[in-house]
């Protein structure tokens, strides 16, 4: 067991060395289709390894810098399939394909350093390498995706300072950075230099994960971004910064849960309502897409905000889920855009145009909306209880009027989708086609069924909080 | 004998329809909706005959779901969900088999159907809360898309009314769910184990799991200050959609009513407010109702007045106001659905709903007219129909429970026969001048009549049948 172990930890690094071989001689040689097939293979190889030794529950340091262990692993194998989605969509519609395999690989490393860091300086460098890499991919296709790039990089990098900042506050009580509570003295709690560095450091993931006062870079970036650059923006680096959020919080920060559960509260219902009522002004679809996706960053606060093992198990399945539904709904969004259908007044009578279209988009905007059996209604109830469980009633009620609101919005999009007209079919992309149907197999699937991926949540959960 | 896992059956047959109904055309599409709606009946009315043979009814399945949460997919069959299994499989019957008076989009009234059939089926048979709000809001969303697709005119803004409604008293439910979850000792969703250590939650905390509940139940019922989504919704859905909504998607909310006055020992405390409440309800919609021209609106507002009488029997606690409200619920999921069908045939055949454009609709069309003489009479409580039985216990429980003033909302309902006579004599049997006709009935809705008249009148004169089961 702990041979097959140690292989497969080597054999996943491997695999993410061949992510950036791939992406060099992608670039260099122009090489789209070989690109492709060899960073998807390799994609869908590191989600295979570490799926099966999250399986094999292995856990180890390896490098004495990469902490591998049920919930890193758990975030490697659901990074890996993100990125795989996002690589299916960008393959047949970004304009210099070849260019994107070697920023993916960037990217994955960024990611992967986040997930399996051993202190908080590899999340500090995890998440720079991915806002550089991410600034680039925005830029990609143009001079017209200037103010998009320009805006996601200087807040990005004002994140970033703010988390230099907050880690030059923690220095002098742990020399080693360490992703570790035993590392601080529980009984200097109190201190005030750790208290703002503590908010520092919910400002610094706040621009990241888009919360209330820190979002007002999302709607811009998230439509002036080509879509499939969206996806990933929403499915992708988002989850990671909540990754990272969750690491520092829960490992670092864990003895002061009382006070930051307070604050991500507020900041929970701040964004929920800031992104759901938005969102119900919106003609644009994919910027309303954008604001839902602030909207749900509020609900996987909710569990952070409880500070249990159970909420943290809820947010740990509503990332996996919302990474999935938002990728699906953008991948419609995005093949739409090729037709020219932008505004919810162009969805009208898309039903009739391509049916399987207006039924997975309907899916995926009933499970975001939290209707049963899909997985958005089991990780909403996951996240729901947990906050009921803590005590914090109020904010469980808040966060079932917020779904309420969300309906009608989404509710506009179906209206007008369903309208009956006879006008010419549209055929689907087949690359945008698969994303889809894996997406809408998952939803549905694990809608229907949500007990594998609860129990991997909760070995996730648990591991990180040290219980059994 | 073996015994089969009959609720498991009954619920794989729509998803099996469904999932035929998405792939096959319009007209096999309908078939299988009808075989799986028939299938559906006769496996409820054996269990209905088992029932009375053996003298009682109990049968439980359980599945496992979320182990973690304690969560198992919990199914139960009592008198009561026996009652509702057999009313809401006959009306889904005659849905699938007449309903659709204006003979298009088959295959997506056919998949409509079957989703609604499976959460007709889910929730009625649920003995566990989780359970039944998943096939709650399967039922919610399916009837979104029949208002939504199948209309006529206005109905996106219906739907949308609809749906916003019904949202919300799914969100109230959710949140009533789990704070029964949490403020129950025990944890658990179980049905009969919530009802076993209610008494254990403060009165505080039961009266806001209470409040949020009927909240919940009372938009889907529909009571008097929430009830603005029905009328929209009624005029603007299909045939079908309409003998659904009102036959079926109305009852969830009274099911859960009856579910949440048996669960929670302070219900009783609030039992006169919401007597009140209920036949304010029901003068309220029966004062609407006779301002009302046209003959959907007339059905549609019916529903509220009989659904506030539903809830005062619901509300008096006792067992016959209880299985009187039962059998109402049951006499008016048949008789609502077969007014909504006539009134379908009759906007076929005629073109028109408004009671002062319909002429002497008895000399071309005299079956629909008869049986709609019929089911008006039946649905005011004429003796020998199921309406006469449901009226005597509930009322009779009424009275136990609230002294004279509970017969009041008696009221409503004669007036309400009052002046369905009057729109029956004013545009149905005047012989001196006809409407014009377009078309013809069909011997699909012909059938679809006598499926629901048979079982309005077999519960009518064999009431025994049921009422033996439960022993009042």
């Amino acid at each position: 067991m702990f041979q097959i172990g140690v292989y497969l930890f080597g054999f996943i690094i491997s695999c993410i060395a061949g992510l950036i071989a791939t992406g060099i001689y992608s670039y260099f040689f122009k090489a789209k289709r070989n690109g492709f097939i060899l960073s998807a293979a390799l994609l869908i190889l590191i989600a295979i390894a570490s799926s099966y030794l999250l399986v094999i529950n292995y856990s180890m340091v390896e490098l004495g810098i990469i902490r591998i262990y049920p919930f890193s692993l758990l975030f490697v194998a659901l990074f890996a399939i993100a990125m795989l989605l996002v690589n299916m969509l960008s393959y047949s519609n970004a304009k210099d394909y070849p260019d994107l395999p070697l920023l993916f690989g960037f990217s994955f490393i960024g990611a992967f350093a986040v997930a399996t860091a051993v202190s908080i300086l590899a999340v500090f460098v995890g998440l720079e390498l991915l806002t550089i890499t991410t600034s680039f991919m925005i830029l990609l296709e143009g001079k017209h995706r200037i103010e998009a790039a320009v805006k996601f990089f200087l807040l990005g990098s004002i994140s970033i300072a703010i988390f230099a900042f907050a880690l030059s506050m923690l220095l002098p009580y742990d020399g080693q950075l360490a992703l570790a509570a035993a590392t601080i003295n529980p009984n200097i709690t109190g201190i005030l230099l750790l208290l703002i560095s503590m908010g520092l450091f919910i400002a610094a993931f706040g621009f990241d994960t888009a919360l209330f006062p820190f979002n007002l870079w999302v709607p811009d970036v998230y439509e002036g971004a080509p879509t499939n650059i969206t996806a990933m923006l929403a499915g992708f680096n988002k989850k990671v910064a909540f990754v990272a959020m969750i690491e520092v919080f829960f490992l670092v920060f864990f003895a002061y849960r009382s006070s930051f559960s307070e604050v991500f509260a507020v900041l929970a219902v701040l964004t929920m309502f800031f992104g759901n009522l938005v969102a119900l002004a919106q003609k644009n679809v994919k910027r309303m897409f954008a604001y839902s996706s602030i909207a749900q960053a509020g609900y996987i606060l909710v569990g952070i905000a409880t500070a249990s093992q159970l909420g943290l198990e809820a947010s740990i399945f509503y990332i996996i889920a919302h990474s999935f539904m938002i990728i699906g709904a953008f991948a419609i969004v995005l093949w739409l855009e090729s037709k020219n259908i932008k505004s919810i007044d162009d969805y009208t009578a898309l039903g009739s145009r391509n049916r399987f279209a207006a039924i997975a988009l309907t899916i995926f905007m009933l499970s975001m909306a939290g209707i049963p059996p899909l997985i958005g209604f089991a990780g909403k109830f996951l996240l729901f209880s947990s906050a009921i469980s803590s005590g914090m009633v109020l904010l469980a009620i808040i966060g079932i009027i917020n779904s309420f609101i969300s309906i009608y919005y989404y509710a506009k999009v179906m209206n007008s989708m369903y309208t009956m007209k006879d006008e010419k079919k549209i055929k689907m992309d087949h690359y945008v086609m698969v994303v889809v149907i894996i997406v809408v197999a998952v939803v549905i699937l694990f809608g229907i069924y949500p007990q594998p991926m609860i129990s991997i949540a909760a070995t996730a959960s648990k591991a990180i909080l040290g219980v059994s | 004998m073996i015994m089969l896992p009959l609720i498991l059956i009954m619920l794989v047959i729509p998803i099996a329809a469904l999932v035929l109904a998405i792939l096959m055309n319009g007209t096999k599409a309908r078939k299988v909706i009808i075989g799986s709606t028939l299938i559906n009946m006769l496996i409820t009315l054996s269990i209905f005959v088992s029932s009375i043979l053996s003298g009682s009814v109990s049968i439980s399945e359980q599945y496992p779901y979320i182990s973690s949460f304690g969560v198992y997919l919990g199914f139960r069959i009592n008198v009561i969900s026996m009652v509702l299994l057999i009313m809401s499989s006959v009306v889904l019957f005659a849905t699938a088999l007449s309903g659709n008076v204006e003979k298009e989009h088959h295959k997506l009234s056919s998949a409509l159907i079957a989703l609604f059939q499976l959460a007709a089926v889910g929730l009625f048979t649920s003995a566990n809360l989780f359970v039944f709000f998943i096939f709650w809001d399967i039922g919610v969303i399916a009837m979104f898309f029949m208002i939504n697709m199948l209309g006529s005119a206005n109905r996106k803004a219906a739907a949308t009314n609809f749906l916003i409604y019904e949202i919300f008293a799914s969100s109230m439910l959710l949140l009533g769910i789990m704070l029964i979850y949490f403020f129950t000792p025990v944890h658990s969703f179980d049905i009969s184990v919530i009802t076993s250590s209610a008494a254990l939650i403060p009165a505080g905390k039961q009266s806001l799991i209470f409040i949020v509940l009927f909240l919940a139940f009372m938009i889907n019922m529909p009571l008097f200050p929430m009830h603005f989504w029905l009328p929209d919704a009624h005029t603007e859905a299909s045939t079908q959609g309409s003998m659904l909504l009102s036959g079926i998607l109305t009852k969830f909310g009274a099911f859960g009513m009856l579910m949440l006055f048996a669960m929670l020992p302070i219900s009783a405390s609030y039992s006169v407010y919401i007597a009140v409440l209920a036949a304010v309800s029901a003068f309220y919609a029966v004062f609407l109702l006779i301002h009302q021209t046209d003959i959907k609106r007339i059905i549609a507002y019916s529903t509220i007045v009989e659904m506030g009488v539903i809830m005062l029997g619901i509300s008096a606690g006792n067992a016959f106001g209880t299985y009187g409200a039962v059998f109402a619920m049951l006499s008016h999921g048949l008789t609502v659905a077969l007014m909504f069908l006539l009134v379908g045939v009759i906007k076929h055949i005629f073109g028109e709903r408004n009671i002062f454009a319909l002429k002497g609709t008895v000399m071309k069309a005299p079956y629909t007219t008869y049986i709609f003489i019929i089911g008006a009479l039946a649905m005011i409580g004429f003796p020998l129909t199921s309406g006469f039985i449901a009226d005597v216990l509930l009322f009779i429980g009424s009275v136990q429970a609230f002294g004279v003033f509970g017969v009041v909302p008696l009221a409503a309902l004669l007036l309400m026969g009052a002046f369905l006579y009057y729109v029956i004599s004013k545009s149905m049997l005047s012989s001196k001048e006809y409407s014009k006709t377009v078309d013809y009935v069909a011997i699909e809705q012909k059938i679809g009549y006598g499926v629901l008249l048979f079982f309005i009148f077999i519960y009518g004169i064999l009431p025994f049948a049921i009422l033996n089961l439960v022993k009042i």
